[in-house]
């Protein structure tokens, strides 16, 4: 047996401490009987009511039967019947069930939920970018190609690439995207190469894009420091490896300070270099992936470039490459002809005949692209090197409150994240990362990513953001630290946390066995 | 800088803390010949009244369906959006939060994804459906790699008859897996039934568009019989808002159906965010891509929602994972499922039978132009390709003058089709739009191309 | 079947082998390890199998599990059981949680097998 785990064991079940739930949480006592919080959409549902008037019909009616006849269903879908006011107030409801960026911190490792600027969601709203059809003729589109192409040049100069496309909607899509011209381009050469070099630190989408280009993903172990043991890729490297993929700085924080030779190492054997841009807010204007000898990179607008991150997306995940790789890039990608030899300057050009095809059904996430756009002019270079160095530094200033308190696996100046342990309070009293995550939410604050990445035990991954302010982190470690004093003195709080939340935690072993992922009326 | 609040006393103070002498001495692990030197080549900064007047400067660059009559389609529709879904989606609740990691702080994400989910099972009559693709056209190639996985076969049947992106995304997504995709021919402007027979044998999937991309009702009855007799699973491509009308992917033996539902309350936005959407049957719920909410209740009997399944994810199964799928379109599922409880059972059936009717009255307009004649026989939806006496790229840019976009050019994706143009009607055109086209048409041809 | 005539992998797997017919499931201890184990996808009966193929994978609520071919031989049987309650393996791991049968090859090796006291020091270094 071999097993791919995320927590350790149990973890992630609701457990029996829950008791200690005090009075006036606004919480029955345990009962029974199942309780709801807000009932679904169809139980709200009442015969007859609507939420919506279409404009009227001025043509005749079609006879359905004459037009369809046995392509007809047999009875129509049963939907919810509310009216306006009834549908809003369950959103909303909803709504303020959830944690968000606007209301406290959300230190999500690797996530970036820094704050989402107002005015790019005003300017994304214009009826003249959000109404232009991907059909539209080129003549008639000129903003919206001139926007992405500019926006591809905005990202060549941040990143050193060459040549960007916009068209991957997320990016795991991106990094699918920059696999297949790691293939397009070996291909190229004679030989498509069979493997893929991956460290254990990695996101995992790594891997599974690596298999779904058709790879075979090789895991190396990183050094003692966090670091990509270098003698190690040099004993994975061979005529095989097609690509290394790696996130710089790294997952626990690091930069890779020895990249320059670990560039070399893939270069010498005939491989490909490719960043997971996911950390990419670490290096506004201070380093450029490009500069280090990455070949292909994939950025996340919904990260770096503060485009909101909408619940699960939609994300933006362009993928950048160096010259030489160029031609292989999705089709269309937005281009200029400044001779307007069409008559208009802009254009989406088809004719890549390398290109390794298309990764959306349009041009991407047109409007996320906007709201980075519009991000990256709000700030310009000077704003942009003061995001990486804020981040940079509210991540030190958080390391160093939270450091005497919780273990610190790699030590020393973290980049824009850190990664603590709570294998002291595991050992001490019980009390795991998935408690101190559940606690922290108790206080009305997010967690960090947790079990994340896989090389630290009860891994705590804190990424602030730089649009934290001092007090904000100030607030974060003193919650931190009191729940460190908790797992000592009461660990049961801990364990038995969250219970300032709408629900306690869920029994996700019965509800994977018992599934029920679709709302049924009785 | 307005959104980093640190001041110079607040980093010199947290400097202090860190007992670092300068910000700089934090970027130490960068090696120093790799340090940009000097500002990056960036415009601005601009501040919210020069950033508006650059983008409203861009946006006036572009034509959109206020400044003309557009028939354009093909998969993007170009809709009415109740203002309820506009303010729902533009909760700082939905819009600022993530991925539902934390269940107990994400309730609201995760419920209306339950929903979401549950919609779409309703709509498809398929009971489960996840969290979002990032458009139709790559839920049909996931669909596929499910397909694959499920029937150890190694070859795609994929009617011409889907739409060409479709097509693309999902020769791209396959591109690498050693799988043979075969485009299936079309008769009629439907997909070829017995060249689908045939071609049988050895498939993994036969994947269909319905409506296709013609905007007519493909012969599914038969291609689910068909299909029903070998080991390939039926891949059905819907658009949601049919379904309030049509037979669903269940009726007819799809085991997978999938769709756009950018229809479903977005903007047409160029192309993106669109919103994929994917659902199948019990028995292959542990090869769907992407998040999947379930119920669930806690130790105190009230009920929730987590994300469930997730050891067929990346994060747990890293490269055996169904999908490298992380992020997908939440908010825009969240737009559809808004859209849907306010449409609901009555609305939406009303909208499609709007739809149905105005493509029956637009067809019947057009063909009565003299040289104008409708490519094909057989029942449509919302949308029905018209062939024309001279080249359709000719009568566009003609059309256009007089802000009049009668549809997509099909030459640009079948070579047989130069003349044909893809007209879609939406219920925001009214009998005078239509009449308008019609006339703008007779026009054109009379004076033998100009307008 | 009793505890002393079983044996063990050191990838957590038992072996009961009974005329040329073995019996193979997930140590007690490893189901300790997973937790509550929520679906069991069967092995194909009749499925030829090499040492060290994946027989079947197992999952837990945050985990999946590949269990390995102990020997070469073919998939006679699959619990059925485990369809409805995969929560066996962790009620009866070596007994009612059993996972599938195999016919031995012929040249099938069984001399690298721990006895359950080999085991029990395995698990504990």
């Amino acid at each position: 047996m071999s097993t791919a785990t995320e927590r350790e064991r149990g973890a992630g079940n609701g457990r029996g401490a829950g008791s200690g739930r005090g009075a006036g949480n606004g919480r029955d006592a345990a009962g029974p009987n199942e309780r709801v919080l807000e009932p679904t959409i169809f139980e709200l549902s009442s015969p007859g009511r609507t939420g919506h008037r279409l404009p009227p019909l001025d043509v005749p009616e079609i006879d359905l039967g004459a037009a369809f006849g046995t392509a007809l269903r047999e009875a129509p879908p049963e939907l919810p019947e509310l009216s306006e006011p009834e549908v809003v107030r369950h959103f909303t409801r909803l709504a303020e069930m959830n944690h968000h960026v606007d209301r406290a911190i959300y230190p999500l490792g690797s996530c970036t939920m820094k704050y989402n600027p107002k005015i790019n969601e005003d300017v994304a709203a214009l009826p003249g970018l959000a109404g232009v059809h991907p059909e539209a003729e080129g003549e008639y589109a000129q903003g919206s190609i001139a926007l992405l192409h500019h926006l591809g040049r905005l990202l060549c100069e941040i990143s050193g690439m060459d040549a960007v496309s916009l068209q991957p909607p997320a990016g795991a899509s991106g990094e699918l995207a920059g696999m297949l011209i790691v293939r397009a381009y070996h291909s190229d050469r004679g030989n498509p190469r069979s493997r893929v070099i991956v460290p254990d630190s990695a996101h995992g989408t790594n891997p599974a894009s690596v298999a779904l280009a058709g790879y075979e993903a090789i895991e190396i172990a990183s050094g003692p420091d966090g670091r990509i043991d270098v003698d190690a890729l040099r004993a994975a490297v061979d005529d095989e490896t097609a690509a290394v993929m790696i996130t710089n700085p790294n997952t626990l924080g690091v930069f890779e300070t020895r990249i320059h030779e670990i560039v070399d190492v893939v270069h010498a054997a005939g491989g490909l270099v490719y960043l997971d841009g996911a950390n990419l807010n670490a290096s506004l204007g201070v380093v450029r992936p490009g500069d280090e000898g990455f070949d292909i990179m994939h950025f996340n607008l919904h990260k770096t470039f503060s485009a909101p991150h909408g619940g699960g997306g939609p994300g933006s995940g362009p993928v950048g490459v160096m010259a030489h790789l160029a031609q292989y890039l999705p089709y269309p990608v937005a281009a200029r002809d400044e001779t307007k030899a069409e008559g208009y300057e802009y254009y989406m050009d088809y004719d890549r005949p390398k290109s390794i095809g298309r990764v959306h059904a349009a041009y991407g996430n047109f409007l996320v692209a906007v709201k980075a756009y519009a991000y990256i002019l709000t700030l310009g270079p000077a704003g942009l090197r003061r995001v990486a160095e804020n981040a940079v530094l509210n991540a030190n200033y958080l390391q160093k409150l939270l450091a005497p308190h919780y273990d610190l696996p790699y030590g020393g100046y973290c980049q824009h994240e850190f990664v603590l342990s709570a294998s002291r309070q595991k050992e001490e009293s019980g009390v795991t990362a998935l408690d101190i995550a559940k606690r922290l939410l108790d206080y009305g604050l997010h967690a960090p990513t947790i079990y994340f990445p896989l090389i630290v035990k009860e891994a705590l991954m804190i990424e602030p953001t730089e649009t934290e302010s001092r007090e904000s982190l100030d607030r974060f470690a003193d919650v931190m630290l009191a729940i460190a004093r908790e797992s000592r003195e009461s660990p049961e709080l801990v364990t038995g946390a969250p219970t300032t939340t709408p629900v306690g935690r869920l029994d996700e072993a019965r509800a994977a066995k018992d599934l029920d992922v679709a709302w049924e009326n009785d | 800088m307005p959104y980093v609040p640190n001041t110079d006393r607040d980093r010199r103070a947290m400097l202090d803390t860190i007992g670092a002498a300068s910000v700089d001495e934090l970027f130490a692990d960068v090696p120093a010949e790799l340090r940009t030197s000097g500002d990056l080549d960036v415009p601005g900064p601009l501040s919210e009244l020069e950033l508006l007047r650059h983008m409203r400067k861009l946006a006036s660059a572009n034509r959109t369906t206020d400044d003309v009559v557009s028939f354009l389609g093909g998969g993007v529709y170009d809709t009415v959006v109740p203002s309820a879904v506009r303010h729902i989606t533009g909760l700082p609740h939905f819009y600022t939060a993530y991925t539902p990691y934390q269940a107990e702080a994400s309730q609201g994400t995760l419920q209306s994804i339950y929903e979401f989910q549950s919609l779409i099972a309703r709509l498809t009559g398929l009971p489960v459906a996840n969290a979002s693709m990032y458009d139709g056209a790559s839920a049909a190639a996931e669909a596929c790699v499910a397909a694959l996985a499920v029937t150890r076969k190694r070859k795609i049947l994929l009617s011409a008859t889907t739409n060409p992106a479709l097509r693309a995304v999902t020769k791209t997504y396959l591109g690498a897996s050693g799988a043979e995709v075969v485009e299936l021919p079309s008769r009629d402007g439907v997909t070829d039934v017995d060249v689908l027979g045939d071609a049988l044998g050895d498939a993994a999937a036969v994947v269909v568009q319905h409506p296709n991309f013609f905007g007519l009702l493909e012969p599914v009855a038969e291609i689910g019989e068909r299909v029903s007799e070998s080991s390939a699973l039926l891949v059905s491509s819907v658009d949601p808002i049919s379904l309030a009308l049509l037979a669903p992917p269940s009726a007819y033996g799809a085991e997978i159906a999938v769709g756009e539902g950018q229809c479903l309350g977005a903007p047409v936005a160029f192309g993106g965010p669109l919103l994929g959407f994917m659902a199948t049957t019990r028995k292959h719920v542990r090869r769907l891509p992407g998040r999947i909410i379930g119920g669930a209740t806690d130790d105190e009997g009230r009920r929730g929602y987590i994300m469930t399944l997730q050891t067929r994810e990346q994060h747990i199964r890293r490269e055996k994972a169904t999908s490298n799928i992380c992020t997908n379109q939440g908010l825009v599922a969240l737009g559809a499922t808004v859209y849907l409880s306010l449409l609901g059972k009555a609305g939406l059936r009303e909208l499609a039978v709007q739809l149905a009717s105005k493509a029956r009255y637009a067809a019947d307009a057009l063909s009565h132009v003299r040289g104008v004649k409708l490519r094909f026989d057989g029942p449509f939806f919302r949308e029905f390709v018209v062939e024309l006496p001279f080249d359709a790229a000719r009568t566009k840019c003609e059309l256009s003058k007089i802000a009049i976009w009668p549809g997509i050019n099909c030459g640009c994706y079948y070579d047989d089709m130069k003349n044909c143009l893809l007209v879609t009607v939406s219920e925001r055109h009214t009998r005078e739009d239509i009449d308008t086209l019609a006339s703008a048409l007779e026009a054109i041809i009379a004076t033998g191309g100009t307008a | 079947m009793g505890n002393g005539d079983l044996r063990y992998t050191d990838t957590h797997e038992w072996l009961n082998i009974e005329d040329g017919e073995v019996t193979i499931g997930l140590t007690e201890y490893a189901q300790g390890e997973l937790g509550d184990i929520v679906f069991i996808e069967l092995p194909e009966v009749g499925r030829a199998v090499e040492t060290g193929d994946v027989l079947t994978t197992v999952e837990s609520v945050k985990s999946v599990s590949e269990i390995y071919a102990p020997v070469a031989g073919e998939i006679t049987g699959a619990n059925e059981a485990l369809d409805a309650d995969p929560g066996l393996i962790n009620t009866d791991a070596e007994g009612e949680g059993w996972i599938l049968k195999m016919m031995l090859a012929p040249d099938a090796d069984l001399s690298a097998f721990m006895t359950a006291e080999d085991y029990k020091a395995h698990t504990k270094g």
